[in-house]
């Protein structure tokens, strides 16, 4: 018989970390919707007919660069509206801006995030010009803008895939948590992110682009399921602490979520309705880019709640 | 100029009888909001009766030479101020509780103000040469504060001939609470 009687009582930490609650599994989905659109948003800008990476008579995608470029500093925001209000001392807020702790991973991403707000306004204005050049105040940015545009774009596509790679590594420098210590999860949620955006602009776009985001998505379907493959083969053969972490996630009680909304909703399923869709075996379906969107989101929050679960053992 | 300690606790659990005199010194001391504590006792029984072993534990923060709060801090609020502790300064810190997450000790708790808060060895006391409150109220002299830099002896003295141990020593922190047992 072993029995442990504390009277630790900080309500926070018993029985088990409770620390971050739905706020932060949306603001990292928000996040990294937000980066995947800005990164596809000036790799298309850059690749498509007349961009000054093309080497391609396609396009120009037109609704995916206008809509992408706009909607990620709007849902970056809305993600770091969610932060905010995470955070126990609001009115310091600020005092992330009054430090660079290189070793912190939190501080990385609150300065790229400074970074990422200007360059993707910029580019955002730019691309819908044709509706934001009636402000008379806005058009000396445009025109600056428009001389570097290019040179924004290629900034940008590094820059939200420096934000992808954040929302991830945000959870893995902490060893006391012992399955979100894999720098993997950094790619795992890169990828969910991308995948997430081009489902997004498959769900918003118009048909003649629908179906070019359904094959791009194929494609990063696929790299997030074996990053994922990755994450998960490296938490079972990891340390013991690390171990039964893993095998928590993908057996205890998040498994279900893990599993069928994540695995199989969010990637299985709408892999195998893209590859059918791109074989025109079957008519685009809204369902599909919904399907993973739910799975992008679930995966955030199954990562964030079934690692504040395991501690690392004593 | 003065020589740099490096403060550290050791734990006599042989003399401990889990009175709790430390958790509530301290939550007067340094004024700990009710339902939370710096401090805290954990007592482990093992064994079948009549061959039944019990443990008491005075655990607190560990003050760790390489403590991922710090690493982990965006805003350098939690910081080393050269003494061997970790200490939080509460006009940087957000509230974010990355301190919290990278703790592997569960040690600090977010204060109803909305600091991060957790054992500071009772620096305010040490700067006026006294003892923490925990230390200096435990009845069975349980609890020693010791700084591993000078070379008095206390420390070897107090560990001489015991078994030592150290908790989650594999998270690489380099904690600086010993038990004796």
């Amino acid at each position: 018989m072993v029995e442990i009687i504390t009277n630790k009582l900080n309500p926070q930490v018993l029985p088990h970390l409770d620390v971050w609650n739905w706020e932060v599994p949306v603001y990292l989905f928000l996040g990294g919707l937000s980066a995947g659109l800005l990164v596809l948003a000036s790799g298309l800008l850059l690749l498509q007919k007349g961009g000054v990476f093309s080497h391609t008579e396609r396009g120009p995608f037109s609704y995916a660069v206008k809509a992408g470029s706009l909607l990620a500093p709007i849902l970056l925001g809305t993600g770091m509206f969610f932060l905010f209000l995470d955070l126990a001392y609001k009115v310091h807020v600020w005092r992330f801006y009054t430090a660079f702790v290189y070793t912190s991973p939190m501080s990385w991403g609150s300065w790229l995030l400074v970074l990422f707000f200007p360059l993707s306004v910029a580019q955002a204005l730019v691309v819908n010009r044709e509706w934001f050049q009636k402000f008379t105040f806005l058009k000396p940015i445009i025109n600056l803008t428009e001389k570097y545009l290019n040179l924004i774009a290629m900034t940008n596509v590094h820059l939200g895939a420096g934000v992808g790679v954040y929302t991830g590594i945000l959870l893995s420098t902490f060893y006391a948590r012992p399955l979100w210590s894999s720098a993997i999860l950094g790619f795992v949620f890169l990828l969910s992110g991308l995948s997430a955006a081009a489902a997004l602009i498959m769900l918003l776009a118009p048909e003649n682009e629908k179906l070019m985001f359904s094959k791009i998505d194929m494609y990063l379907i696929s790299l997030e399921g074996f990053a994922t493959t990755l994450f998960i083969v490296g938490g079972i053969t990891g340390s013991e602490n690390v171990r039964e972490a893993m095998i928590y996630l993908i057996s205890g009680n998040y498994a279900p979520w893990f599993w069928v909304v994540f695995v199989f909703g969010g990637m299985i399923l709408p892999l195998m309705l893209e590859t059918l869709e791109s074989l025109k075996k079957v008519k685009f379906s809204p369902i599909v880019p919904i399907l993973v969107l739910l799975g992008s989101i679930t995966l955030r929050f199954v990562i964030v709640f079934a690692g504040q679960e395991f501690p690392t053992f004593a | 100029m003065a020589r740099e300690r490096k403060y550290a606790m050791i734990i006599d659990t042989k003399r401990c009888v889990g009175c709790s005199a430390c958790v509530y010194a301290c939550k007067s001391e340094n004024d700990v909001p009710e339902g939370f504590c710096r401090d805290w006792i954990v007592q482990r029984v093992e064994g079948t009766f009549p061959n039944l072993k019990m443990l008491n534990r005075s655990e607190r923060c560990q003050h760790c030479e390489d403590a991922p709060c710090v690493t982990n801090c965006p805003t350098g609020a939690s910081y080393y101020p050269g003494d061997g502790t970790v200490q939080i300064k509460r006009d940087l810190c957000t509230g974010c509780k990355a301190c919290m997450a990278a703790c592997p000790y569960d040690a600090r708790y977010i204060h109803p103000k909305g600091y991060a808060d957790k054992c500071s060895f009772c620096q305010h006391r040490l700067k006026d040469g006294l003892k923490p409150a925990c230390v200096t109220v435990c009845p069975t002299k349980t609890l020693h504060l010791v700084d591993l830099n000078s070379n008095d002896g206390e420390a070897e003295k107090l560990m001489e001939g015991r078994t030592v141990t150290q908790d989650k020593v594999h998270a690489g922190t380099k904690p600086k609470l010993f038990w004796l047992a």
